[in-house]
């Protein structure tokens, strides 16, 4: 037998999606609709799916396998991204859409699953490969996979692979303990954790950027960037989702898991390979790089805030306080901000300064890179506008990459301004960038998992987050300290001014 | 119509386009403007076909591919004729405030002309950016001095399907390339959507491991000549069972209520009886063209992308360099074709 496929074309071919059934367990609540299985119906759309694939739709409502691909039709209908609904490719894509009503704490149903996926594998030709996708409570993670290995249904024929959702745990005790109980039924190599910040197009392209162009580098280092900013700015608040929030956090939410992973994409020492685990080894050596804040410089380092009531664009908006479902006297954090040091030789020195929060004045996730200021000022003071040069790598709304240089302005005399030199993903390349889910979902499905969060990664961001998160936990914040629509408290701007620093405006 | 083009005065004029945009914009009516190249992308066209057709495949391509477009539109005349006009083509991509620009210029040659012409474009180019020449006639391929054009080009495009010989032209795209000569053929492009098809179904190890089976490869096709992307196909094919150490025979069929030119039905037949058994069979109509998939019992339709200029066009140019597995096959299709014509 050929140990390679004779007919690979990789200049003209998209990646292959190996034959393979995909069981989502959740299969009737919103991700599962709103993204999952949109993001299937797409790479089927780009023909990325095999001849033998299926989806296994579980959960706890009873339900027939026409009912359910009713019920996707109209959610893919609906949620689909930049990108018709063609009935021909659906119709074709739900013949391998099927069902089965099954409670997690139900032992008996993984043995139905097992039958299930048994006269699908028989069916559909899907050569004993599936991917478990638990799109369910944290809290059912393990029983889930319990209940699979139980079943005997985590080895077989083809390869087993478990995708997990975020959180990874609450602490650095509870996250060991999941991987602890994930690794008594799946190896570390199969368990996938994803993380739908990494599968941006952007967060990839500073991969690109950073080790693809021989030019940045070079200046990739402490002795010519002065500090990195990176903000992920939501403008929406809790959204009736604020049982939930309260019980995260945007410290939790946001930077143990998206942020110090952007973090790490930035500063991480380049791969020698573009394999799965040489990325993520060096993403887990720049984790563990970083330096852990002790208790007494905790607040000096980080800031915790909380939005109240404020008026935006005429219309009252709720403090976070008066949200649903939110305790009036909530210590939760909406906004959070921290500075990081990383001690290495590369970064030894240079801050990093992270914030995260909602009811911020807009929706923005960027990266600003500011470079020190050229040493000698040759052309003296003359009231110009001297800023540094800046790097920004946008990573939404809008893609792209600027760059922020002086230059000398039109007419007599030597005087300068900055201006700016843009890369927009969008217009640069108008062909349809695919969604987080689609390439997390092809990736997974391929086994690569270079965009997936290994176990040491998780730990090392626990370790980082986790003192900061205790000595919150101890002290009684003055909430609200921001207005809604705001940049944040006044604290934040303080930290940075301490340091001769002070924030961009995105 | 003038007989003399100056590239200074077209480089001048493009430079005052720019201007005249940029103060377009400090006035307030678009808020600024960003220049976009990737490559210079030439276009050679006879002067009989419409120019909008050629323009709006250009408009199509400009997001992914941002370039300086040329546009040269040759007449069959024996009088030397070179003109020339510059324009801009800007849009605003959805959400945005800033409009991206691109140059055109379009120039009209007369095939007296074309020996002038290649002085007149090198310097038209885009300086350390790819140069690729799309030429969209057989005619003008033909001509005697088409070569010193093609020369300034990294890559060369044409549509073998547009040419009235298909073992002929082969031939002469397989010399050009054995010249060393970077092209690529849409015909070629044409038929990728299939062969990634093909190819998906050998990623099941359960089908890898019966490739050795394949007996047969049949190809059928509209028309009574197999037309270049049948070649091109087996050859891929033949190269690619050989190279799993399988040896089948190709055997053509024609499908006569098929159009000339088109992919009907794709078979590849394992020798015994209830052996493996593919077949690929193609429907729709080029705004909409399918594939309809048989491993077996199990059956499967997919819908391909458009089958029109943009689409092929971006495809090729994705890809400035060499195509090893193209090249690969055209060697194989000219000695397909040649040993079908003997």
């Amino acid at each position: 037998m050929p140990l390679e496929n004779p007919f690979q074309d990789p200049l003209r071919f998209e990646r292959r999606i190996p034959e393979c059934a995909v069981v989502i367990y959740g299969a009737n609540g919103d991700l599962t609709k709103r993204k999952l299985l949109p993001a299937l119906y797409r790479l089927a759309y780009e023909r990325r799916l095999s001849t033998g694939f299926a989806v296994l739709g579980i959960s706890r409502t009873p339900m027939s396998d026409d009912q359910f691909r009713e019920k996707m039709r109209e959610s893919v209908a609906q949620f689909l991204e930049d990108s018709p609904f063609d009935e021909d490719v659906w119709a074709g894509f739900a013949q391998g859409l099927y069902y089965m009503a099954g409670d997690i704490a139900d032992a008996a149903s993984f043995s139905n699953l097992a039958v299930r996926l048994k006269e699908i594998e028989d069916g559909r030709h899907t050569a004993g490969n599936v991917l478990f996708y638990l799109s369910t409570q944290p809290s059912q993670y393990a029983v889930a996979a319990k209940g699979i290995g139980a079943a005997g249904l985590a080895t077989g024929n083809g390869w087993r692979r478990i995708v997990i959702e975020k959180p990874f745990g609450h602490d650095l005790a509870s996250a060991r303990e999941l991987s602890e109980r994930l690794h008594e039924v799946f190896r570390e190599s199969d368990v996938y954790r994803i993380d739908h910040y990494l599968g941006k197009e952007t967060v990839q392209n500073i991969l690109a950027f950073r080790f693809g162009n021989g030019i940045f580098e070079p200046l990739w280092d402490r002795k010519y960037v002065n500090s990195v900013q990176i903000t992920a700015a939501e403008s929406i608040g809790v959204e009736g989702r604020g049982g939930y929030y309260q019980e995260a956090g945007a410290l939790r939410d946001m930077i143990q898991n998206h942020l110090l992973q952007i973090m790490a994409t930035i500063a991480m020492e380049p791969s020698a390979t573009f394999q799965p685990n040489s990325v993520r080894d060096e993403r887990s050596k720049l984790l563990r790089s970083i330096r852990v804040m002790k208790a007494d410089d905790v607040l000096a380092n980080s800031v915790s805030g909380q939005y109240g009531p404020a008026r935006i664009g005429g219309a009252d908006v709720a403090g976070f306080r008066q949200e649903k479902g939110v305790d009036a006297q909530s210590q939760t954090d909406t906004y959070a901000a921290a500075t990081f040091f990383v001690d290495n030789w590369r970064w030894a020195g240079v801050p990093f300064f992270i914030r995260t929060g909602k009811r911020l004045p807009k929706r923005v996730t960027e990266i600003a890179i500011q470079f020190n200021s050229a040493p000698h000022a040759v052309f003296g003071d003359n009231g110009d506008d001297t800023t540094p040069n800046l790097l920004i790598l946008r990573i939404q709304p809008e893609e792209g990459i600027s760059l922020r240089f002086l230059s000398k302005r039109p007419g007599a005399g030597m005087k300068l301004r900055p201006v700016s030199m843009d890369f927009n993903y969008g217009s640069s390349f108008g062909e349809r960038s695919p969604t987080a889910y689609e390439t997390l979902l092809l990736d997974a499905m391929i086994g690569d998992a270079t965009l997936y969060t290994r176990q040491d990664m998780v730990e090392a961001s626990w370790g980082v987050v986790e003192p900061i998160m205790n000595v919150w936990q101890n002290h009684k914040f003055e909430f609200p300290n921001y207005d809604a629509g705001t940049w944040g408290p006044k604290a934040a701007d303080e930290m940075l001014a301490r340091r001769g620093h002070a924030w961009r405006t995105p | 119509m003038s007989t003399t083009i100056q590239p200074e005065r077209i480089l001048r004029e493009l430079a005052e386009l720019w201007v005249s945009l940029g103060k377009d914009s400090e006035h307030g009516q678009a808020s600024g403007v960003l220049r976009a190249c990737a490559m210079t992308l030439i276009t050679l066209a006879e002067e009989t076909e419409d120019p909008t057709d050629v323009w709006s495949t250009m408009a199509a391509l400009m997001p992914e591919h941002p370039s300086r477009a040329m546009v040269i539109r040759v007449r069959e005349s024996a009088a030397r004729e070179l003109a020339s006009r510059v324009f801009s083509q800007c849009w605003m991509p959805f959400g945005h405030r800033r409009q991206i620009c691109c140059e055109q210029i379009e120039i009209s040659a007369s095939d007296a002309s074309l020996p002038d012409l290649a002085a007149v474009v090198l310097p038209l180019t885009v300086p350390d950016l790819p140069v690729i020449l799309w030429c969209r006639s057989a005619r003008v391929f033909g001509l005697p001095d088409f070569s010193q054009i093609a020369k300034i080009a990294q890559k060369l495009l044409l549509d073998s399907a547009s040419f009235p010989n298909s073992a002929e032209v082969l031939v002469k795209i397989g010399r050009r390339s054995r010249a060393g000569q970077v092209l690529g053929d849409l015909a070629w492009t044409r038929i990728t959507r299939i062969r990634e098809l093909i190819s998906q179904i050998f990623e099941s190890r359960k089908y890898l491991a019966r490739l050795n089976e394949i007996a047969e490869v049949k190809i059928s096709f509209g028309g009574s000549v197999p037309p270049t992307a049948a070649y091109y196909l087996a050859a891929w094919l033949l190269d690619c069972l050989e190279s799993a150490g399988a040896h089948p025979r190709l055997s053509w069929e024609s499908a006569p209520g098929d159009p000339p030119g088109q992919l009907s039905r794709i078979e590849l037949t394992g020798a015994a009886e209830d052996g493996l058994h593919i077949a690929i069979c193609a429907s729709g109509d080029r705004e909409r063209p399918c594939g309809d998939v048989q491993i077996d019992s199990l059956a499967s339709h997919t819908v391909f992308p458009p089958d029109n200029d943009y689409v092929l066009l971006r495809e090729e140019l994705s890809i400035p360099g060499r195509d090893p597995v193209y090249e690969k096959s055209l060697t194989r299709a000219v000695a397909l074709a040649a040993a079908e014509n003997q």
